[in-house]
């Protein structure tokens, strides 16, 4: 492996790899050693067209661009002396001839790559006096993107993630020289699956998202670490927070999950979390039929005597668990343990599948199927045959992603049963039938781990609290396992303990807890129900 | 289709000249253009099929190139050089009062369509200063009495 040395510091860098790659590879890059960039993107083929990331290299006479200069064996760069800081300020003051400098309203400010580097490298005042280009601003490039041509640099990583990534390239450089402008195909907007991260990558304002666009500053955002929950991809993703409210979804790059992508569909399930269907209270069914807001205690209370007459007249059997994956694995476990306690061996877990492809989207539309599946539940089409047999009085739901065709259909099949429990987010058909309600968090609340598609086990932190009074699902199941006396039962939830327990219990979660699985998720090991699956 | 089968058959013969098909697109835009004046965006989309790219790509070489058009064009193409040996021979006055001669503003195009005039860098013709090019020939050691002539002799 050829050796380089960096700013005096020795560095082993694997055959192949251009300087930027190489220092990206080892973390080293706007980590300890700092090369501006605009054009190069991990994630992208090499462009070479912004010129900002030229560095010294002894041997070769003129200044050599970080980002296409291979490493050989022996190569000494110098990435911070003067000839190089002349360099970037030229670079710098060329790209700023014609930027418009509108930054007091303009979307990227606070997090545009334009200013960063400006105060970092740029000079202080700007030397030109002549008219800056007039070109086309809000253009509408498409049902997702707004696009102002003035503050392009053209550094054309919208163009090459259009070809590489999603390959529908909607987007091309029309003209030449300083006439150069970003267009679209007349008449073929930029619309794809993933159209939303070219204003991610964009270095500068030019390509903004219109749902974002004009909602808050970004220096007032806290960025969470989070997990999308769109799908069983579970791409990394930091949640945009400020008063209280999730303002956005960006990706966080983890080049095992989702590289430094999210799809729209991912991106834009942020409106799930303060959306006007969340359930907000606890509700009971009085005699009259109607559904009667209650306490959490007394909705636990009704739930548990409801269960305990069931078991006491017919035994544990008629019990019916469905699980959701949308519930955290320390949620899940709970449960499961909740229901080997009570004695009732029918349960599954419910996944809503839609469409795939084979970049990030994933068929089951939930972060945590295969954890599901790892925690022993099944098919819940076992639970949905076994009702519809009559073999079951009661059934506790997590969620309410039975309710999709090809499982129950709608609520009607659960009508007639003795006792409905639904724990859910939002408001569904499931309302109708339930018999008691308690409303729970979204993962964007609570603290716990989901299980990707790849059986990657991955952490979510609470990022908002609702402004209701809403319970993780295993605190809920916790107290009710207490309620009815269960074993092994006291009341208290805990995550972080529960983890612990799962741990202990389950050897494909081993060493794994809250704090060892980090923010960047571990594998799980391999386990007899995963083999079994494959 | 709006690429007839003839220019077809021509885009085949050129293709069949390079290593790569898409070398071959330059070739095909001229002749597009020949046949057309510009080379639309339905032209677009059946020469991106023809070398099976996007028709994107097409238009990024149509307007990379200032031969190339991708708009309906006046029948006739006037450039009048403006670099310095022709300047220093008068060209600018020349441009100015053609513009007047004309009635149009440089760059720009005459009411009826039958002329685009324009300006140019370096033709490459400085011995014959100061000159102009009319579509694809050279007109050179121009008087504007002379110049005024091929433009009034130029068709609709």
């Amino acid at each position: 492996m050829p050796k380089i040395t960096i700013d005096g510091n020795e560095l082993e860098v694997a055959e192949g790899r251009t300087i930027l790659q190489a220092l990206d590879d080892a973390g080293l890059l706007m980590n300890g050693i700092d090369i501006p960039h605009y054009c190069w993107h991990p994630k992208l083929p090499v462009d070479g067209s912004c010129r900002l990331c030229q560095v010294e290299v002894e041997g070769i006479p003129k200044l050599q661009i970080a980002c296409d200069t291979p490493v050989r064996d022996g190569m000494v760069v110098h990435t911070q002396n003067e000839r190089v800081k002349q360099a970037r300020e030229g670079v710098m003051e060329l790209l700023l001839v014609n930027h418009p400098l509108d930054c007091p309203i303009c979307d990227q400010a606070g997090e545009c790559k334009l200013q960063d580097y400006t105060y970092d490298y740029g000079v202080q005042a700007s030397r030109s006096k002549e008219p800056r280009r007039a070109l086309k601003k809000n253009v509408d490039l498409g049902p997702t993107i707004v696009f102002d041509q003035e503050r392009c640099i053209l550094c054309r990583r919208c163009v090459r993630f259009c070809r590489e990534i999603p390959k529908t390239g909607e987007l091309a450089i029309f003209n030449r020289g300083d006439h150069s402008v970003i267009e679209t195909f007349p008449g073929t907007p930029l619309d794809n699956p993933y159209s939303m991260n070219v204003a991610d990558i964009c270095p500068v304002g030019a390509l903004t998202t219109k749902d974002f666009r004009f909602k808050i500053r970004v220096w007032f955002l806290e960025d969470v670490p989070g997990i999308c929950t769109g799908c069983s991809n579970g791409c990394n993703i930091h949640l945009g927070v400020a008063n209280n409210k999730v303002y956005r979804y960006v990706p966080r790059r983890n080049d095992a999950v989702n590289d430094t992508w999210i799809c729209d569909a991912g991106r834009m399930s942020y409106r799930r979390i303060g959306a006007p269907d969340r359930l907000r209270e606890c509700a009971v069914r009085d005699e009259s039929g109607r559904l009667e807001p209650v306490g959490l205690d007394r909705a636990i209370e009704v739930a548990a005597s409801r269960l305990r007459r069931l078991v006491d007249s017919k035994g544990p059997g008629v019990i019916a668990g469905l699980a959701s994956a949308h519930a955290t694995n320390e949620d899940l476990f709970t449960f499961r343990r909740f229901l080997a306690a009570l004695g009732s061996e029918t349960h599954g877990v419910a996944v809503v599948r839609g469409e795939a492809d084979d970049l990030l989207i994933k068929e089951e539309k939930a972060p945590n199927a295969v954890g599901a599946r790892e925690l022993g539940f099944g098919d819940a089409r076992t639970v949905v045959d076994r009702i519809g047999s009559g073999g079951v009085d009661a059934v506790i739901a997590l969620g309410n992603d039975a309710l999709q065709e090809g499982l129950l259909g709608s609520e009607e099949p659960l009508a007639n049963l003795d006792t409905v429990i639904v724990l859910d987010t939002h408001a569904s058909e499931l309302q109708r039938v339930a018999h008691v309600i308690v409303p729970v968090r979204h993962a964007a609340e609570k603290l716990g781990t989901f299980v990707n598609a790849a059986r990657r086990v991955q952490r979510v932190v609470p990022a908002v609290e609702s402004v209701w009074e809403t319970y993780s699902d295993g605190e809920v199941i916790a107290k009710l396992g207490a309620a009815l006396g269960l074993e092994g039962f006291d009341g208290s939830y805990d995550a972080r303990q529960v983890a612990r327990d799962l741990a202990a219990a389950n050897p494909a979660f081993a060493g794994i807890d809250l704090d060892s699985v980090g923010d960047a998720g571990r594998p799980l090991a391999d386990s007899a129900a995963s083999k079994a699956e494959r | 289709m709006v690429i007839s089968d003839e220019t077809r058959s021509k885009i085949d013969e050129a293709i069949s000249k390079y290593p790569v098909k898409r070398g071959a697109l330059l070739p095909a835009v001229h002749l597009v253009q020949a046949d057309h004046g510009h080379v639309s965006k339905e032209c677009a989309v059946e020469l991106a099929e023809i070398f099976e790219i996007l028709p994107i790509q097409v238009m990024e070489v149509v307007t990379f190139y200032n031969m190339f058009f991708d708009s309906p064009q006046a029948k006739h193409h006037v450039y009048v050089c403006t670099n310095l040996p022709c300047s220093l021979r008068g060209s600018r006055s020349l441009l100015s009062q053609l513009e007047s001669h004309l009635g149009v503003t440089a760059p720009g195009e005459t009411a009826d369509g039958r002329i685009f005039l324009g300006h140019e860098e370096c033709l490459g013709a400085c011995g014959y200063a100061p000159m102009m090019r009319v579509d694809d020939e050279y007109h050179e050691d121009l008087d504007v009495e002379k110049a005024k002539r091929i433009l009034d002799s130029l068709g609709k």
